[in-house]
């Protein structure tokens, strides 16, 4: 069990550095929604299954509805 | 004379209340010598005080409902700012959605979703999850319905006075349970032990899972509303 929360630690920091990294707004988008995916899976290894629903619901899904029309708003001003 | 009547009955309101508080602070000060702290205390009498199996919802609805009537006001003030802001007119304004497989396949899910929503808020008291966390399946509902089949079918099956007339609701059940303590048990949003039955049983718990339903109303339709309003913008711009 140890190495698996080591391994999902590692994946954690992996994935919230490729959001900073990426200038292209849609896939820092979709890694931030991995970024939630994995830390629900932490929150339910250290047992707290009350937040690791409230992340997966908002984290994983409303934030990424929210972010992508926001997304496509900003690139109906520039054009 | 009418502004002479309406000064007077906020000064006498405002008196009673202030003398609420005072008596309300006073008597908190019992907790203040508890072998342990407040933590031990709660995990050793929660289920006993409460009635509620699961202590997270028993923490935020009993002990410290308080502070979830403050976090239900900013977000009662979050929606206000943005429809303030985004929409200027609710009208009903279409995109065309996804696929006719996409269409068909969220057709068969979507019952199991609200489903799934439903029974997280009524049994927020006896397993993980809760009000805000309901009420947000809740409102992912009304953002497939946007996304995949148009705006326009949510503007219909879900108008936005609808959405308002749900969050106005929730508000209200929340205020008026508090109230209600007020009357029944002494304080401010105290537990109607009353109402209670046995632990872990549906109808149990006294006033927890009515504040439960009272917040999933009010999350789900004020988080639709914030979407309904930035999606509405960016495709009236597009047409």
């Amino acid at each position: 069990m140890i190495v698996l929360e080591y391994l999902l630690l590692f994946f954690l920091v992996m994935s919230a550095i490729m959001a900073v990294i990426f200038d292209e707004e849609l896939i820092s988008i979709i890694f931030l929604s991995i970024f939630s995916i994995i830390l629900t899976a932490i929150y339910l290894i250290y047992r707290a299954a009350d937040v690791a629903l409230a992340e997966a619901v908002i984290g994983a899904g409303l934030n990424t509805a929210i972010f992508m029309s926001a997304i496509s708003q900003i690139r109906k001003g520039k054009s | 004379m009418k502004q002479k009547l309406q000064h007077i009955i906020v000064i006498i309101i405002l008196t009673i209340s202030g003398a609420a508080v005072f008596f309300n602070l006073k008597v908190m000060t019992i907790y203040k010598d508890i072998p342990g702290g407040i933590s031990r205390y709660i995990i050793s009498f929660g289920l006993q005080d409460t009635g509620s199996l699961n202590l997270v919802t028993a923490i935020l609805y009993d002990y410290r409902a308080f502070d979830s009537m403050g976090e239900s006001t900013v977000i009662f003030g979050a929606v206000s700012g943005i429809v303030l802001i985004l929409s200027r007119k609710m009208l009903p304004v279409s995109s065309k959605g996804l696929s006719f497989i996409v269409k068909r396949t969220l057709g068969i899910m979507t019952p199991f979703i609200a489903l799934f929503s439903i029974y997280v808020i009524t049994h927020g008291h006896l397993t993980p999850g809760g009000g805000f966390q309901g009420g947000v399946i809740l409102a992912a509902i009304s953002i497939i319905f946007s996304i995949v089949y148009g705006s326009a079918f949510d503007y219909k099956r879900y108008s936005p006075q609808m959405k308002t007339v749900m969050e106005t609701t929730g508000a209200l059940m929340f205020i008026s349970i508090g109230v209600l303590g007020v009357f029944f048990e002494g304080f401010f949003l105290d537990n109607l032990n009353f109402l209670g039955g046995k632990p872990g049983t549906l109808l149990s718990a006294g006033s927890i899972p009515i504040i439960n339903l009272g917040i999933g109303l009010k999350v789900g339709a004020g988080l639709a509303i914030i979407f309904y309003s930035m999606i509405q913008k960016t495709f009236r711009e597009e047409l």
